[in-house]
């Protein structure tokens, strides 16, 4: 059979000038990404948010409590901005945000103490806000518990027990976590290598959509088809070529900027990921292209991709896991680009597993391809008939 | 004195005119329409159902015991037994464990070491290390609060057993118990995932499904004036600054309903955080429908093309998620983000709202965020009005060059 090279030639020709005619295209394509990957990784450079204000309310004002204090004030993940004088204080700031948690010691709790009387330190921490809630719980807790078995631990010694006996004793079993791959527990690894490559998903299912189905809105797709030959798929061609050139350099810049500018974690060979990134441009692509042949009105197109473009940040299970989600949910997870993107780089960038593991979320990339396949006759028939609706 | 009296007339009726147009604007849309009504109804029930499990249970992790006794059994059974995670399988070695790791069947692994029951018996401490894949941030903590809290447990079992042999006997009962600690948690107590992000998503739905609703309506006249000489006939002509409130009186008044079931209903139907006073929560979102409708018609000269705003506007909702600091908490923020944050009402909202239903604050708490979305109302209308003066001036003049097409 002959291949009409010629049509595909003038195709890509009329897909550069589309790209060239205004600045949106090349705003959105390389601008808004590279903008949003340096929002990400400059936002979040520390790895954690240190110094999470909170505050303490020492109703004992006793060596030891001021102790506690010191000791409170010295760590890294909080910063005790406060000292309020009461309870109520000390809420009122918990509940307007100004500080997400706070630690409380009671009246007379040093004399209690040393007393054996029943005593109890309490800590307050806003759950309402994940990270910084969970960071004051964590220095708070810890806290608590070591200045609560220090006491224990004067006690029991005073009363004759052998202090190599009560050290153990306190605690005889510790488990020790070891977080393979991100040790420093970087949130910035854990939430920019899954949400930079979403949103990038989401900027191709718009523009692919929007920039195939503009022939249609303005009438313009009777030559657009005919310009190629009267073939469709190369007609497509021509648009989506051009675009996937300009999209695997802006994401494989994202990458560089992860990997290379912010150190982030490659345990593999970076070929590995570059082909990744490749897939998901291209069947991210293929996916955009499926939706529009199967609706080809641009406002409808673009709108469900935009929404689609939104849920995979959720249903990417980037966060909460797929498996936790209710099964007829979760199962939609599998039906997206990026969600094979990320399963990838946890395997190779993160973990450094050998590719073998990852074999089957590559082989799926590949199949998104042939998916707008069987529908490009719908995008056809509309383009020749052309019918934009408001 | 007649002139000023005639001056506020017109004033007056232009915004009545145009706030009753709008409405046959935004009906006639359907576009519009799905952005107005259908995406803040369906939007908040598809996100919950998402995180509606709330709580990552059963993370299957494997074990390899090279111990194997009564005591490292004990350890096993109870990690099993722990609501976050379960044994999928015992590994004969590590390497055979790192497999199932490889395979996503495990997502950690324990290592008892084979001295852990001697260490135990004489005294010492026995470590257990544990390997962790941190892909996911919930499934690590839900493995580490797992054997956090068997290895406390076991730790107290085996501290009572040893005493209680001991001369110290007698002291058992009084060491337990002298300072004891207690956490109290506010806002999601039950550390749910979907009672923590949701209740700041809705109020992002809620703005950014009108910004791109009035958008849209922008990019549509931004149309009829380029075919039409640079003049909207759908445009009403009159003072500016009574056309953009008239435009915003109609928009707050297609959204009262829509806040109510969102703030309200949304959270009452998942379970979710909801401890506010209606009245609060409501007399604080006010400013922020307001404010968002007026910055929306304030970035109107931006889009060209009815749906281009798609593009344009979009991927702001993530990153206004970000700047809300909902995860990453405003204190942490560099002054430049921090600075930025400050602009967009949501992240006020945000804050606000979070303070008023979830950690049951009243308005008179969160008065700071409540006074900010004041001042960027007024700061954006009067931006919108300059704005969209500017604009209609502009697209006059250029669509009327006889050398545009």
């Amino acid at each position: 059979m002959h291949f009409n090279w010629s049509a595909l030639k003038n195709a890509i020709i009329d897909g550069v000038r589309q790209l060239a005619s205004r600045p949106i295209y090349i705003i959105t394509m390389i601008g808004v990404p590279l903008f949003c990957t340096f929002f990400f990784l400059d936002f979040m450079k520390e790895g954690l948010p240190l110094k999470t204000p909170a505050a303490i309310v020492d109703l004992d004002n006793t060596p030891v409590s001021r102790n506690v204090s010191r000791n409170l004030g010295a760590s890294e993940l909080v910063d005790l901005k406060y000292h309020p004088t009461s309870y109520a204080e000390a809420m009122d700031l918990l509940k307007s945000a100004k500080i997400y948690g706070f630690f409380m010691i009671p009246r007379n709790f040093e004399a209690d103490a040393k007393a054996g009387r029943e005593t109890t330190i309490t800590y307050y921490c806003n759950m309402a806000y994940f990270i910084p809630g969970t960071l004051s719980f964590k220095t708070f807790k810890q806290t608590a518990v070591t200045t609560s078995g220090s006491i224990v631990m004067t006690t029991l010694v005073g009363a004759g027990v052998n202090q190599e006996l009560v050290g153990t004793l306190m605690q005889p079993v510790v488990t020790q976590a070891h977080t393979i791959g991100n040790p420093w527990l970087n949130y910035s690894i854990y939430l920019s290598n899954s949400f930079l490559p979403c949103l990038l998903q989401l900027i191709i299912f718009q523009v692919t959509a929007f920039s195939i189905l503009q022939e249609i809105k303005r009438g313009t797709s009777v030559q657009w088809i005919k310009d190629a030959g009267g073939s469709v798929t190369i007609a497509c061609a021509g648009k989506l070529l051009p675009q996937f050139v300009i999209f695997s350099v802006t994401g494989l810049a994202i990458q560089g900027m992860m990997f290379g500018l912010w150190d982030f974690p490659l345990n593999s060979n970076p070929l590995n990921m570059i082909t990744a990134m490749l897939l998901l441009v291209a069947s991210s692509q293929a996916f955009a292209l499926l939706v529009a042949c199967t609706i080809p009105n641009l406002r409808f197109s673009l709108s469900i991709l935009s929404l689609l473009g939104i849920l995979s940040f959720s249903i990417g299970g980037f966060s909460f896991p797929v498996e936790d989600m209710y099964p007829a949910i979760g199962i939609f997870s599998y039906l997206i680009p990026v969600r094979y993107y990320f399963l990838i780089y946890v395997n190779v960038a993160l973990n450094g597993y050998e590719i073998y593991y990852c074999r089957w979320d590559y082989i799926v990339m590949i199949l998104f391809l042939l998916a707008p396949m069987g529908m490009l006759w719908k995008l056809k028939r509309s383009s020749l008939n052309p019918v934009y609706i408001p | 004195m007649k002139k000023i009296f005639d001056n506020i007339k017109r004033w007056w009726s232009t915004l009545f005119q145009v706030w009753i147009k709008e409405y046959r604007l935004v009906f006639s849309d359907l576009g519009v329409v799905l952005f107005f009504i259908a995406l803040p109804l369906a939007y908040p029930i598809v996100y919950t159902l998402i995180y509606n499990p709330e709580i990552v249970y059963d993370v299957p992790v494997a074990v390899v015991d090279n111990c194997r006794t009564a005591d490292s059994r004990e350890f096993m059974r109870m990690i099993d037994a722990s609501p976050y995670t379960k044994v999928a399988g015992y590994a004969a070695n590590l390497e055979e464990a790192k497999t199932w790791m490889k395979e996503r069947k495990v997502y950690g692994i324990l290592e008892v070491p084979h001295d852990y029951s001697r260490r135990i018996g004489r005294n010492e401490q026995a470590v257990v290390p544990i390997y962790c894949d941190m892909s996911l941030l919930l499934r690590y903590k839900s493995i580490l609060l797992s054997t956090t809290d068997v290895s406390l447990q076991l730790g107290a079992d085996i501290r009572t057993e040893k005493i209680d042999y001991s001369p110290a006997a007698l002291l058992s009962t009084a060491m337990g118990s002298t300072v004891n600690t207690e956490s109290f948690f506010l806002g999601d107590v039950t550390q749910g995932f979907a009672s923590f992000v949701m209740i700041g998503i809705v109020v992002l739905i809620l703005q950014q499904s009108l910004m791109l609703g009035v958008l849209m309506l922008g990019g549509g006249s931004s149309e009829r004036r380029r075919k039409n000489h640079g003049v909207d006939p759908e445009e009403i002509h009159g003072p500016m600054s009574a056309s953009v409130l008239g435009r915003s009186m109609c928009y707050l008044t297609i959204y009262a309903p829509l806040t109510i079931y969102i703030l309200h209903y949304v959270p009452v139907m998942f379970s979710l955080p909801h401890i506010g006073n209606p009245l609060d929560y409501l007399t604080f979102i006010l400013p922020l429908i307001l404010a968002s409708t007026f910055l929306a018609q304030m970035l109107r000269p931006l889009i060209s093309e009815r749906e281009s705003s798609f593009l344009v506007f979009v991927f702001t909702s993530v990153l206004f998620l970000f700047l809300s600091g909902l995860t990453w908490p405003r204190s942490a923020m560099s002054d430049g983000w921090f600075m930025l944050s400050s602009l967009v009402p949501a992240t006020w909202g945000i804050e606000g709202f979070i303070g008023i239903n979830s950690n049951g604050a009243s308005l008179g708490t969160m008065s700071t965020p409540y006074l900010m979305l004041w001042v960027l109302t007024v700061a954006y209308y009067f931006i919108a009005v300059i704005i969209e003066k500017w604009c209609k001036r502009r697209d006059l003049h250029h669509y009327n060059l006889p050398s545009v097409p």
